[in-house]
């Protein structure tokens, strides 16, 4: 591999245009000395060469769209950003990866080595290998882990490698991930994704698989297992534990569970009870045996470790000591990220095992070190300084991209707190082609690998997460700057068997049943069928309002007044239209526009909406891939409706949420056809119903139970609560002529034909009911949410509709309509509430114990 | 001597937690001058797990879970204690290694009690190494002074500059403010004395435990009127660690009795934990008996 390389090269030998690579910039993977591509680059590009450069932006997009509908993202500190794929892999021959494969298991055993002196007898600190400081004065040390363990022979469970190619074509190190390594995930998508998107490219190619990795994961998280826990012969639970929704790499945590069919927790839907780790399901407590952990280390028990962490599970490290449930990595693995550590590998290396490191570190410096201060101090513009404390590159420092008083400012710093610093020499990445603007651009990449520990050893994923930087000349290669990731491709040898995709070891499956959801999950489908409800019939009903009040024909003040008093009581957005002697009626459009679009106003249509995809995205790992698009689609259109009602108001503000009712009704026809009848689903749609009989039951107080000074104006709250509920066409057919209260209220409340009837919903209420588990087993009496709904059934059936329709004559109010709507509403709330105690789940707090203010002496 | 303590603390919620996970650091533990002969913990409501180990300082832990709905937690430890008689109370503080050479050693000696004892060099939770520290230290390090009389010094000196002040402080005072209002209790002179040191560069640990009070002559001593104490150790290559009491301005005594060590108090809280549900305001109220059985 050269520095230089003049001539282009062009791949000529195949049916569509040249493809051509050129790189002036350094080091390249693909490029010989002489410029010449190097054989299985040669390869590659002319198969992707067979697909021409209009055929590769086609693929450009359709990798785009994937990623996109898989909800594959990556939440960076400003909002999150849409996983991006570079439809070029990285390739590796056999021969190559060979040697980066034994490096990768010979450091993954020594770390394991570490890892285990350290929480235990210290000697890389007793024989002076690794001077104290580096490990005494690191958060990543957590004495409250000492002399804890997983059952078998390793305690490093997973490890991350991040590697660079550097100038003279040695592979090192920059960082290894200890703790909660993430990456695998991401790189398990590309790779589905590049499959779908190049099918005969990645056969041809002979490329390894990496569904062995992920069986040896599974079958290590069974070896796992404490022992103690399995004497009935049954299957280990594993669960994957998440911080939650917000976590940079979320996306990945839901995948994996769906791959390895683990279901996904947060820390309160575990609990620790009788020296256990539980899961909390609908139908009570589940034991926990390995929990495969996303949460770092310092985070994961407020009771021994951060006592502020609302990310943990309260007791879980006593549990651990005890040996009744595994984490893995184990708690305190985060020490092995220290980046002073680095620096005294190679020294403990050949202190216990007599080698030399096959894969080194980049040169690193620990400023507690006098010489390596000395080195630092006088070359901080060729390094990369961090701080020791720190586990994360993010807050590392560029030398070379400060100025003087910066470079001054840090140099003092170092000096005055030398153990706090870390340095590393800036090593150049090699470049890789990537795809940008139509055209093979060389840029520095790096590449992350991952190793799982087996009953033999480690065994490491043959690919692997390649990410390139967004510009040639970047000397960070970050997501947060645009770094765009590739698929990382491996060769088989020679006639060689991919022998990890063949052996489909029989891996003990994990303990599923459907029942067993956390009960989080539950509630938030619960949350996600409400606000849907919600936002549907809140939008329809300003549709029709819109219609009605931009007609053709003008409408009679008291009607429009009505109608806009049916917005207000049905979003719960007061005082709004309800306010007195208010001039909000001069220039309704306004305070429409901010129940649409005003996201701090509860019941706003924005709000609810986002409502729902917070719900949906805590939820994500549940929803197919379709309803994903859905609710990308949704997220999509609520950006548009901003620009689109601020600027052109005017013209048919109704039609702007034409979208969105068809999105939402894309939803409902998804949750009905893609998602399998199980307990989740009856969560879903108990929501769904009672949410639409409680907006029904609003609309009909606000629109019908009053009546109108003028006739002309009842026909208009009649048709626009009928348009509002769709079915203003049937009711039309039927009734021709005759709208009499009467009819309208049989349609919307007891035809069993029309899905929206008061009726229907409630008797489909009844039929999810009676499968929730607890209903199963109870007391005689029906339980509480099922008294609720018998009632509410028994009154809308009972009711006389004549009775119902007659005015009260001092009033213009139809009071008995109003009383048994009212009533209908409580039990509606009574409901919800009575599934949520029985089946959501309430702990509060956790508290810290209040310290001794001292009164001592 | 021999001594019977008992220690007892009460938690009162306002209203019930149904679940909580506490870790007490209440048993003394056995060192060079005291072994804990018997001991008694009990716990109420009754904890449905109950775990005792050492931790990383090789202090006594306990580990228990409340899973019974409770309005008051309490927690009663009794233990027996003998103290030896021989300690180096009266010892002549102007021997062994000047503090330079103290200082020396520790960042340069190889062998392993002075490498693991430069944990206790570096900065905690509660206690920073800062110069304001470093320069209220420096006029006891007087040049060529042995370290063990320096820190007599130090400690002499905390004594008298600084007032005894229980309303002052909590746990969460930092040591700056005690620094500069020259008033505070126990854990606060233990603290500064560590601060101090740690900012000149030794290495020092903070000791937890009981001082037996003595009533003035010719009085009942009152039950519960004991309380716990803290003081600390300095330690000096090649010779071992040494305990100052800077609050009594002297060196523990038979009347010292260690409950544990750690870098500050953080690591040996006598009790923390998680509630939940309930809660709500807390009350605390602990009570100490340090009774003499023999001299």
């Amino acid at each position: 591999m050269s520095q230089q390389q003049s001539q282009p090269t062009t791949v000529t030998d195949s049916a569509g245009e040249p493809l051509r690579y050129e790189n002036s910039s350094g080091n390249d993977e693909a490029l010989a000395p002489d410029g010449s591509l190097v054989a299985p680059w040669q390869q590659l590009l002319s198969r992707m060469e067979e697909i021409g450069s209009n055929g590769l932006a086609d693929r450009t997009d359709k990798i785009k769209r994937i990623l996109r509908d898989d909800g594959a993202i990556y939440n960076a500190s400003g909002g999150s950003l849409v996983w991006g794929l570079d439809p070029l892999p990285i390739i590796l021959t056999a021969d190559q990866w060979r040697e980066l494969e034994l490096g990768l298991i010979e450091r993954a055993q020594l770390l394991d080595f570490i890892l285990k002196d350290l929480y235990g007898n210290q000697e890389i600190i007793r024989r002076g290998l690794v001077p104290p400081e580096v490990i005494y004065s690191h958060p990543g040390f957590i004495r409250a882990c000492h002399h804890t363990h997983l059952p078998g022979k390793h305690q490093l469970i997973l490890y991350a490698a991040d590697l660079i190619r550097s100038p003279d074509g040695q592979i090192m190190v920059l960082g290894d991930r200890t703790q909660a390594p993430s990456g695998s995930g991401y790189a398990l998508e590309n790779r589905l994704v590049m499959q779908r998107v190049f099918p005969a490219q990645f056969r041809e190619s002979g490329i390894r698989m990496l569904r062995g990795f992920f069986n040896t994961l599974r079958a290590q998280m069974v070896r796992l297992a404490p022992e103690k826990n399995l004497r009935n012969g049954e299957g280990p639970r594993v669960v994957i534990l998440t911080p939650g929704a917000y976590s940079e790499t979320f996306f990945e945590h839901a995948f994996l569970a769906n791959y390895l069919g683990y279901p996904l927790v947060q820390g309160k839907d575990l609990t620790v009870r009788k020296g256990h780790v539980w899961m909390k399901t609908l139908d009570g407590l589940s034991r926990v045996d390995v929990i495969l952990r996303r949460v770092d280390d310092n985070y994961c028990d407020p009771v021994e470790l951060r006592g502020d962490s609302q990310l943990g599970v309260p007791g879980l490290l006593e549990v651990v000591r005890a040996g009744n449930v595994s984490v893995a990595n184990p708690l305190g693995s985060g020490i092995l990220e220290a980046g002073a550590l680095m620096k005294y590998l190679p020294a403990i290396s050949q202190h216990f095992f007599g080698k030399q490191l096959r894969l080194p570190s980049a040169p690193t410096y620990w400023c507690g070190d006098p010489d390596d201060l000395q080195y630092v101090i006088a070359n901080l513009r060729q390094l990369r300084i961090k701080p020791a404390q720190h586990h994360f590159d993010s807050h590392a420092v560029y030398g070379s991209s400060l100025s003087e008083g910066d470079l001054n400012e840090l140099s003092l710093a170092i000096q005055q707190n030398p153990n706090n610093y870390v340095a590393q020499e800036y090593v150049q990445p090699s470049y890789g082609p990537c795809w940008r603007n139509n055209s093979l651009q060389p840029r520095p990449f790096a590449l992350r690998t991952f190793a799982v520990a087996d009953d033999q050893g480690y065994q490491v994923m043959p690919g692997g997460l390649t990410r390139a930087a967004a510009n040639a000349r970047d000397q960070r290669i970050s997501n947060q700057l645009g770094a765009i990731s590739k698929d990382t491709w491996i060769q088989l040898a020679q006639g060689e068997e991919d022998l990890g995709a063949a052996s489909s070891t029989s891996v003990l499956v994990n303990r599923t049943v459907d029942i067993s959801l956390p009960s989080r999950v539950v509630e938030n489908l619960f949350w996600v069928g409400r606000y849907a409800e919600r936002s549907d019939m809140t939008i329809r009903l300003l549709r029709t309002v819109f219609m009605q009040i931009n007609g053709a024909n003008q409408l009679p003040p008291e009607a429009e007044r009505q109608l806009l008093y049916s917005v207000t009581q049905l979003t719960m957005t007061y005082p709004g239209f309800m306010k007195a002697g208010s001039d909000v009626f001069k220039d309704p459009e306004k305070e429409l526009l901010s129940v649409i679009l005003d996201q701090e106003r509860t019941g706003s249509v924005c709000s609810s909406l986002r409502a729902m995809l917070r719900s949906a995205s805590e939820v994500r790992e549940m929803l197919s891939s379709d309803t994903q698009r859905v609710m990308n689609d949704i997220d999509d259109e609520l950006g548009q409706l901003h620009i689109q009602l601020r600027t052109g108001m005017a013209s048919a503000p109704e039609e702007s949420l034409d979208p969105l009712v068809t999105a939402l009704l894309a939803l409902g026809g998804l949750f009905n056809e893609s998602m399998f009848r199980g307990m989740s689903w009856h969560f879903l749609e108990i929501g769904r119903g009672i949410e639409k009989i409680y907006q029904l039951a609003t609309l009909m107080r606000s629109l019908l139970v009053v009546e109108c000074q003028q006739e002309e104006s009842n026909a208009v709250c009649v048709e626009s609560i009928l348009a509002t509920t769709e079915g203003l066409t049937t009711f039309r057919r039927r009734f021709r002529n005759d709208a009499s209260l009467y009819n309208v209220l049989a349609t919307l409340m007891l035809d069993r034909t029309n899905p929206r009837s008061l009726i229907y919903q409630l008797e489909q209420i009844q039929r999810y009911l009676t499968t929730l588990p607890k209903n199963a087993i109870t007391a005689p009496e029906s339980p509480r949410e099922q008294r609720a709904l018998i009632e509410a059934i028994s009154i809308v059936q009972l009711a006389d509709l004549n009775q119902l329709a007659a005015i009260n004559p001092t009033s213009a109010v139809r009071q008995q309509l109003d009383q048994l709507l009212v009533r209908l509403q409580e039990l509606m709330e009574y409901m919800a509430g009575a599934i949520s105690e029985v089946y959501f789940d309430h702990t509060a707090g956790p508290q810290q114990l209040l310290q001794n203010p001292w009164q001592i002496d | 001597m021999l001594y019977r303590i008992r220690h007892i603390t009460r938690y009162q919620y306002v209203s019930p937690v149904s679940l909580a996970y506490n870790s007490a650091c209440l048993l003394p533990r056995n060192t060079e001058y005291q072994t804990c002969l018997d001991h008694h913990l009990s716990i109420s409501p009754k904890a449905s797990v109950l775990a005792k180990r050492k931790d990383y300082f090789g202090n006594n832990t306990y580990n228990f879970c409340l899973e019974e709905s409770h309005r008051e937690l309490k927690v009663d430890i009794q233990s027996t204690v003998r103290t030896a008689d021989v300690r180096l109370i009266d010892m002549d503080l102007d021997i062994g290694n000047t503090w330079e050479e103290s200082l020396r050693l520790l960042h340069e000696a190889r062998d392993e009690t002075t490498l693991r004892a430069r944990e206790f060099a570096l900065d905690s939770s509660v206690i920073r190494a800062n110069s304001e520290l470093a320069d209220y230290a420096r006029p006891s390090f007087t040049q060529g002074r042995p370290l063990l009389s320096a820190v007599r010094d130090l400690t002499h000196r905390i004594y008298t500059d600084f007032a005894y002040d229980p309303g002052f402080t909590t746990v969460s005072t930092p040591l700056a403010d005690v620094l500069k209002h020259r008033r505070g209790v126990c854990q606060d002179f233990a603290h500064l004395a560590i601060g101090c040191l740690r900012s000149l560069g030794f290495a020092c640990r903070y000791i937890s435990g009981y001082l037996e009070t003595l009533p003035p002559p010719g009085q009942e001593k009152l039950v519960g009127s004991d309380a716990s104490h803290a003081w600390f150790s300095v330690y000096s290559p090649q010779e071992g660690w040494f305990e100052f009491d800077p609050t009594n301005d002297n060196m523990p005594s038979q009347q010292h009795i260690t409950t544990a060590w750690g870098r500050d108090y953080n690591d040996v809280a006598p009790l923390k934990g998680v509630i939940f549900e309930g809660g709500g305001a807390q009350t605390l109220s602990v009570s100490v008996d340090v009774q003499r059985l023999e001299s």
